[in-house]
């Protein structure tokens, strides 16, 4: 640490040495872009060290020689021009941290996204990324060495829904001594789960593992139980935010209570697909009903008994797959926002053969057709619904996606309805089954978030369910620091990989909290006291009341826990007292300076 | 203010003169917008290049008359929509500031149609690629600006000065 600080005193009394290591990102840039050209001419710049160029900078040889060239030629200066800062601007800060450099001494130059993706001439898009690095060698002259912030968490949690998820979330961060706020907007914590009988692919009654949960989540002091409550307001960031949630009952608008909590975890779940009148005889015929309709009769329905429905005896049953899920242009009407639902629901494959085999399992005299247009049944255990359900004799039909089957009343009243298909496992025969009972595989949709996304900026995907940050490196947490995802807010999930969600957040939270802080970027304002006037100005401007007025000194005081580094304050001081970190004016301005071709006057470091 | 203009020949447009243009963006969205343009392949102009700032809000008009001053003929300032902004409302600040410097601009000889000011989101890579082709054609059809020669001949600054408008 002590030698890291000496390296950082040295670096702001030195000329700069600056590296710049070009990328060809496996042909993705170097294809497009000359990139050696580039290196050679950005070579003959002033003080450039060295500049070169790998086939994969990201690559532990490409972050190699980077390090390899900072020892080997002094360099206190690192640009690299790859892909987009968003990938891997972190991955190089931690290299330049290895080499012992400063990591905020670091220019990440986007020629990828920004450049040999978007310029299809190369010569133009050769010109382009020559004049980005030499902005970013600008800019990085006038780096200084910055240390990250360290934020405290408040170690309390905030979880939102009590489904099977929230409830794991919950139980998991009491677990590890963790004060809990649980809330859920309807009346009953299990959620949706709490509705189901046998549940794959363990066959347990759904609610002999939701009632341990329940009890253990409510006995334990730790957690705070809201129902009928939601979020009123929500101020602070990570760390830090202050909750007010109001609790109502029975429709009236309640009392509201307070809390203050480090992390947040969003378990609010998604909704079912509700089939428009007239898809598939929806609303029209009362045999056609949901998969979740069908698991609600079941649980109420004694096996042993004949399966009946409005008195009527059944006999046959056709299940429908991908009702309001994989759905195209021009063959499915969008929804209310404009939108198919073009994703995979990925529950509904095991859950229909599942329900399939239950049936069988009950009442062996039903014939049963599946009408589907793949089978994934991709989770571990699930496969085996297909087997025993074909070896149980459910039919399976084969239907082209672009033509779907249709469901209609029988014309000559032998059945109350018919479904007819083609069948591509026939080579397209016209296929035609009576049915007593058609049943629908309805998808999973996300549900209206628009309160949360606001509040929480979160990002959203074109499937309107919530974005991660990245979905293998960092699967449960929001671009939002300090706010997680804990299950099927995020895409489609099943009972287990909601809960394997919710527990993931729940620890990624729970680490939070145990570490008792986060490291954050260091790029916030501050004020130099010896130009501010004291005028006022950017106190009206900061979006985060970060700013007060010291009337003793009569200057602007900025709250550094507060600043979250917008730097609009920065651009309205008139005395240009207030610099943002990292982006201070000498930095911006002398890369514009310098993409323009405007030669550095003043020498810096002296 | 017409005036200062025509005292000023436009400088012969020279072969092969491209229009220079400087895009000041917020990382959270516009910037963001413009990588999605990248991902989608969405082929557009190279003459904007962009300047990365954290937010819309930090971008002080300085900037933008330091860019015009030292060569560039176009200026664009993208942030993100009212309303999502990822500073809550550092964009009001930026709304606040546009229009009244496009109009500063336009009392020192530059056209306004040499500085745009847009919102795009981080999902609108089309809307992006399609501002900057259009802004550059716009630019295009100005010619250089040559701001440094005008202000020369109208006797304020000399061609070098950060603060064309002497400070």
């Amino acid at each position: 640490m002590t030698e890291a600080m000496t390296r950082n005193e040295q670096v702001r009394g030195e000329e700069p040495r600056i590296g710049v290591f070009i990328c060809h990102c496996g042909g993705n840039i170097s294809d497009v872009v000359d990139v050696r050209r580039v290196a050679e001419e950005i070579g003959k710049l002033p003080n450039v060290a060295i500049s070169t160029t790998h086939m994969f900078m990201c690559s532990d040889p490409g972050q190699g020689l980077i390090q390899e060239k900072i020892k080997e030629c002094g360099l206190n200066r690192v640009i690299v021009a790859a892909c987009s800062p968003s990938l891997h601007e972190l991955t190089f800060r931690r290299t330049l941290n290895r080499a012992g450099l400063n990591p905020y001494l670091f220019e990440h130059t986007n020629i990828r996204e920004q450049v040999s993706w978007v310029v299809e001439d190369k010569e133009l898009a050769t010109r382009k990324t020559t004049r980005l690095i030499r902005a970013a060698i600008g800019r990085i002259r006038h780096l200084v060495p910055l240390e990250k912030r360290h934020i405290p968490i408040h170690p309390a949690a905030l979880v939102i829904g009590g489904g099977v998820a929230g409830l794991t979330a919950a139980r998991d961060l009491a677990c590890r001594g963790i004060e809990v706020t649980l809330i859920e907007r309807g009346d009953h914590l299990g959620g949706r789960m709490a509705d189901l009988g046998h549940i794959f692919p363990t066959e347990d009654q759904a609610n002999d593992l939701l009632r341990p949960l329940i009890q253990e989540v409510l006995a334990t002091s730790k957690i705070r139980v809201y129902t009928h409550a939601e979020i009123e307001e929500s101020a602070g960031t990570i760390g830090d935010f202050h909750i007010k949630i109001c609790v109502g009952a029975n429709g009236k608008p309640g009392e509201v209570v307070e809390a203050h909590v480090g992390v947040i975890i969003l378990a609010i779940g998604l909704e079912e697909y509700a089939p428009r009148e007239g898809e598939y005889g929806m609303g029209l015929y009362p045999q056609v009903i949901t998969l979740l309709d069908l698991a609600r009769e079941l649980v109420k329905e004694k096996p042993g008994q004949e399966f009946t429905l409005n008195g009527r005896p059944i006999r046959n049953v056709a299940f429908l797959h991908c009702v309001g899920s994989r759905q195209h242009h021009g063959v499915h009407r969008p929804g209310p926002q404009g939108k198919i639902n073009d994703y995979c629901s990925r529950y509904c494959c095991t859950g229909i053969l599942h329900s399939a085999c239950e049936l069988k399992k009950r009442y062996p005299h039903l014939n049963i057709y599946e009408f589907f247009e793949d089978i994934r049944a991709y989770g571990r255990g699930h496969e085996e619904y297909y087997t025993k359900a074909s070896e149980e004799g459910v039919r399976f039909v084969r239907f082209d996606p672009l033509r779907p089957p249709c469901v209609e009343k029988d014309p000559r009243g032998e059945s109350p309805l018919l479904v007819r298909s083609i069948d591509r496992l026939t080579e397209n025969m016209e296929v035609e089954v009576p049915a007593d009972l058609v049943v629908l595989g309805i998808g999973l949709q996300a549900r209206d978030m628009s309160k949360l996304i606001d509040l929480y900026r979160c990002s959203v995907g074109a499937d309107r369910f919530l974005l991660e940050v990245h979905p293998k490196l960092r699967p449960v947490e929001l671009a939002v620091s300090g706010v997680f995802l804990g299950g099927s807010a995020q895409g489609p999930m099943d009972i287990t990989e909601a809960t394997a969600a919710a527990a993931a957040a729940g620890s990624k939270a729970a680490a939070m909290i145990t570490q008792g802080e986060v490291e954050m970027d260091p790029f916030i304002a501050k004020v130099n006291e010896d130009l501010c006037t004291g005028c006022r100005i950017c106190l009206s401007v900061c979006p985060y009341d970060a700013i007060s007025r010291d009337e003793e000194k009569g200057i602007a005081i900025i709250s550094e826990k507060l600043c979250t580094g917008c730097g609009t304050c920065a651009a309205s001081c008139p005395s240009n007292a207030i610099q943002q970190l990292g982006f201070n004016d000498a930095e911006v301005k002398s890369e514009v300076l310098a993409l323009l071709g405007v030669p550095e006057q003043e020498p810096v470091g002296a | 203010m017409e005036q200062g203009r025509t005292e000023t020949a436009k400088p012969e447009v020279a072969e092969g003169w491209e229009p220079r243009i400087v895009g000041f963006l917020c990382y959270w969205c516009s910037y963001t917008g413009a990588d999605g343009a990248g991902t989608a392949r969405i082929q557009y102009a190279p003459n904007v290049d962009i300047i990365k700032v954290m937010c819309s809000g930090r971008i002080d008009p300085e900037l933008v008359s330091t860019a015009f001053a030292h060569g560039a003929d176009g200026v664009m300032v993208c942030g993100c929509h009212i309303g999502d902004c990822h500073y809550i409302n550092g964009n009001h600040k930026t709304m606040a500031r546009m229009p009244l410097l496009k109009r500063l601009l336009a009392d020192l000889g530059i056209e306004p149609e040499r500085f745009r000011h847009e919102w795009v989101s981080a999902a609108e890579g089309q809307k992006f690629a399609q501002l900057v082709t259009e802004m550059t054609e716009q630019v295009r059809k100005l010619g250089p600006l040559n701001w440094p020669g005008i202000m020369h001949s109208r006797g304020v600054g000399h061609g070098q000065d950060l603060r064309p408008w002497g400070e």
